[in-house]
């Protein structure tokens, strides 16, 4: 019986393995047939011919399925029709994945996964396409073109950098944020160290220990439970102790060495100060476990009295405020510091820092197509449609100033989603463009943000704090532009690590030891305060922080004498 | 008539060997029909091993696997060496045992109560509503128990203080060493009512005969169920035993990835966590396939060794 068995089992693995190896003959049939198509349509193309590009990128909840006024505008002129997927994984699993498979969609924008896909080869070098198809590309980025460079090694473009060119920012997303009645209630109090903060909340907490509906009113809260850790805990600690954002490091400015912010002293004390927070019940106890969801419900509920985080990551919440018009609990922004002899570095300057960029992949259907259709979003043409919209209809040229009607400025302030939804605009922005403050030739900026647009779309509450405190936007409250040098190497934070090496296993491992040790410090009674701290610094040093801070060194240096070409 | 001792051995496995070519083609359309399944399982369990040999390379997707650079056991060192590896192997071993043991004693105890009843619409009932969580996805049943254990007007934690058992809100999330048990007891709770519908069934299949003839020789309820129902149900427990023995490491990573968080990642993050954080989600595919590997072949012993133990109890096998 046994043997039987056995030989059944032989000819049917024998029967098998034709089988497969007939499977693997026609795979490689299938792959030279969508070569061909490619071919043909490079050379007899047709602008208006209707394509469908599949596009990878970051998770946009108003995505309006090309339904939108701009999105049917580009439908009509251009014939392509995208088809968004979104990354909705807070790693890079999904961009791994099509690393993994060796298949991915026409364009992407692939964040902090580059380096992954660069090294897969999955990416076309853009540098040909540009020079053939896209001036306006080219024009767009101007003297920072060659910042687009991969590396000192490798001169193709692989992506290209979303991130405004010539950007001039007028209004500051980042801070410490407090509710506008918080402030009122104080008499609008000068809000500069973290002190002054603490009192604030603490003085607004004694009195309103519930909001008007009765639900318990919370101190402050961070979006300290997903990866939002690095935004709302680990980020506003260097912004605090004088230290612009260079990622997880802290560079010095003379001898470009890098060392991990964490280890500096400076950030000990601030997380000290969090540490405290904790110890007389003003933080969240859920800072640190509670979802990205149940943060921006609490927002919305209007009970959480102060945040420390960006504007993008809170402003979904806040505009759900904005729309049931609770304006009193919406946020103002301040440059808080730990104490005085620090200045909030966010706006020291970079000079253009290519940052997250689209690509397109190897397997594109029509990479000369989608260059041209990239590079007409590039255009003036483009950029006024993706950012103001279409003449008559999303703004009028009054004057010759392009002006937003009032009922859609009201929208847009108030009922941001929707108004991204149904106009599309801000859903395009994913080829070059000029950032805030450029003009184009009418003398018109180019973007929707500028110092009379951005007071306009300030609610009543943000006009009373502001005047408040004698200023015009919140920008006013920072340290202007030019107090700090320019970093010659840009921003830190936009220097990758080779994916596969030695120094990002460490940087991995770091960051989650300090997902575990940041929050413990934190919530630890202040007594054990230091213990924990020293524990985590001893963790970093047994993971191998020093080599990868020398290896971080390194990078920089070479990154300082690239652009400095 | 000749007799059948007289011929040499060699004709004698010709014989044989006649004999199996003659039942095979007498069974031909036996083999036939079973022959799609097999080559099935060969090309979905089977084909795909061939990936392993990334583990013994430094995997880069650019080339082709016959073109990667060959590094030996290097993956393996490195994961043997890393204390992260440890840490994430004692909480996959644990939750998975702390599940096991729970998600068996529980549904079985669960059936052996639901088969006493009498009233069949009653027991139906129960029977339906307690499998119904089977259906719901953990990313509901997450968003579930967070509200629950929720210090921000969380049941649990009211019904405590009102009970004056506590007068501080606990956090239970933040807890370590409540991890364990939280994904244990929502794991039973969505998965009771499912797992005992298999024992209910071969209750259902035990002889009433078997009942009959207790009764007669003056058996209660408790010596019915102890000497009639349980040894009843005794192979189809087994079978399933054994098997989920051989997921023991393998328990995916739903639950821990969407209960756990940071300040609990200590004693959350399992085996998979780790593969995915370490390998997939750094490119290191390799270091993910060792790990692979790794949790194959410790699968494949735990259910050799299951299965050997039960076979010396009983003198019966499952595989």
């Amino acid at each position: 019986m046994k043997r039987k068995m056995r030989m059944a089992l032989s000819l049917m693995s024998a029967l098998a393995f034709v089988f497969v190896t007939a499977c693997s003959g026609s795979n490689t049939d299938g792959g030279k047939s969508t070569a061909t198509p490619e071919t043909t349509n490079a050379t007899n193309e047709q602008p208006a011919e209707p394509m469908t590009i599949r596009f990878a990128t970051g998770n946009n909840p108003n995505w309006d399925d090309m339904q939108s006024d701009i999105g049917k505008f580009i439908k009509e002129k251009t014939g392509i029709t995208i088809k968004p997927e979104f990354i909705i994984d807070d790693g890079d699993e999904m961009l791994s994945l099509m690393v993994a498979t060796d298949e991915y969609p026409d364009l992407v924008v692939p964040g902090s996964a580059t380096n992954k896909m660069v090294d897969a080869g999955a990416l076309l070098d853009l540098r040909p396409l540009i020079e053939e198809h896209a001036p306006n590309i080219k024009k767009v980025y101007g003297e920072y073109y060659n910042r687009l460079r991969w590396s000192k090694d490798d001169d193709a473009i692989y992506t290209l950098s979303l991130t405004g060119v010539d950007h001039t920012y007028f209004d500051s997303g980042s801070g410490f944020q407090l509710q506008h009645q918080v402030l009122e209630a104080a008499g609008y109090p000068e809000i500069k160290t973290v002190k002054d903060y603490e009192a604030a909340i603490k003085a607004y907490l004694e009195k309103n220990p519930t909001t008007a509906d009765g639900q318990p009113n919370i101190g402050l809260s961070l979006n300290g439970g997903e990866w939002q850790i690095l935004i709302s805990v680990t980020n506003p600690a260097f912004y605090a102790t004088g230290a612009p954002d260079d990622g997880e490091f802290f560079i010095n400015q003379e001898t470009y060495e890098a060392i991990m912010h964490y280890q500096r002293p400076e950030e000990r004390e601030y997380f000290r100060w969090l540490n405290h927070m904790n110890d007389i019940g003003l933080l969240d106890p859920e800072s640190f476990i509670q979802k990205y969801d149940q943060y921006k419900a609490k927002i919305a509920s209007g009970r959480v009295l102060g945040l420390i985080d960006q504007q993008w990551d809170y402003g979904q919440a806040e505009n759900a405020l904005k729309a049931e018009g609770k304006f009193g609990s919406t946020y103002a922004r301040f440059p808080v510091t730990l104490n005085e002899t620090y200045q909030d570095h966010s706006f020291q300057g970079t000079g253009y820092l290519p940052a997250l960029g689209i690509a397109i992949t190897k397997d594109a259907q029509d990479p000369v197509r989608l260059i041209k259709f990239l590079d007409y979003l590039a255009s003036d043409e483009g950029q006024v449609l993706l950012n103001w919209g279409i003449e008559g209809k999303h703004y009028n040229m009054v004057d010759g100033k392009r002006v937003i009607p009032d009922e859609l400025l009201e929208q847009k302030t108030n009922d941001n989603n929707t108004f991204v939804k149904t106009t599309g605009i801000g859903n395009y922005n994913i080829s070059a463009r000029y950032g805030d403050g450029v003009k184009d030739q009418s003398g018109n900026y180019y973007t929707t943000t500028f110092p009379e647009q951005i007071q306009a779309a300030y609610s009543e509450e943000d006009k009373k704090t502001l005047k408040a405190y004698g200023a015009t936007t919140y920008k006013d409250l920072w340290p202007s532009d030019d107090s700090f040098p320019e970093r010659k190497y840009g921003a830190a934070w936009t220097l990758p690590f080779e994916a596969t090496s030695e120094a990002n296993v460490i940087k991995q491992k770091a960051d989650d030891i300090m997902k575990k040790r940041i929050p413990e410090a934190i919530l630890a009674k202040p007594e054990d305060f230091d213990k924990v701290y020293d524990q985590f610094l001893k963790d970093l040093e047994d993971a191998g922080v020093a080599k990868m801070n020398e290896e971080f060194t390194k990078m920089v240096k070479d990154r300082v004498e690239l652009w400095s070409k | 008539m000749k007799p059948l001792t007289e011929m040499t051995p060699e004709a004698g496995s010709t014989l044989k060997r006649n004999r199996v070519w003659f039942k095979a083609f007498q069974q031909r359309y036996l083999y036939m029909m079973s022959l799609p399944f097999v080559i099935w399982i060969f090309i979905f369990s089977y084909v795909p091993v061939w990936g392993w040999i990334t583990a013994f390379q430094n995997y880069k997707p650019k080339d082709s696997l016959f073109d990667q650079k060959w590094v030996g056991f290097q993956n393996f060192i490195e994961l043997f060496q890393d204390e992260r590896f440890y840490i994430v192997l004692r909480n996959t071993l644990a939750m998975s045992t702390m599940g096991l043991i729970v998600g068996f004693t529980i549904p079985i105890l669960f059936a052996l109560l639901l088969n006493e009843m009498k009233g069949q619409l009653f027991k139906r009932s129960v029977q339906t509503i307690s499998y119904l969580p089977h259906f719901v996805s953990w990313v509901v049943v997450a968003g579930l128990v967070y509200k629950m254990l929720s210090t921000d007007g969380g049941a649990v934690n009211q019904l405590l203080m009102w009970l004056n058992i506590i007068d501080q809100p606990i956090q239970f999330m933040a807890k370590g060493d409540l991890f364990w048990g939280i994904v244990t007891v929502s794991d039973l709770w969505k998965e009771m009512g499912w797992n005992s519908i298999i024992f209910l069934a071969a209750m259902a299949g035990i002889d009433p005969e078997l009942y009959e003839a207790s009764t007669v020789d003056g058996a209660g309820r408790f010596r019915k169920m102890w000497h009639i129902t349980l040894p009843g149900i005794r192979t189809t427990f087994m079978v399933l035993f054994i098997l989920s023995i051989g997921h023991l490491i393998s328990i995916g990573f739903e639950k821990q990835f969407l209960l756990g968080n940071p300040l609990v990642s200590d004693y959350s993050e399992v085996l998979d966590l780790y593969a995915l954080k370490y390998g997939i989600q750094m490119g290191r595919y390799s270091y993910g396939t060792a790990i692979g590997i790794f949790n194959s072949v410790v699968s494949i012993l735990l259910v050799f060794i299951a299965n050997g133990i039960y076979k010396r109890v009983t003198k019966e096998t499952v595989i």
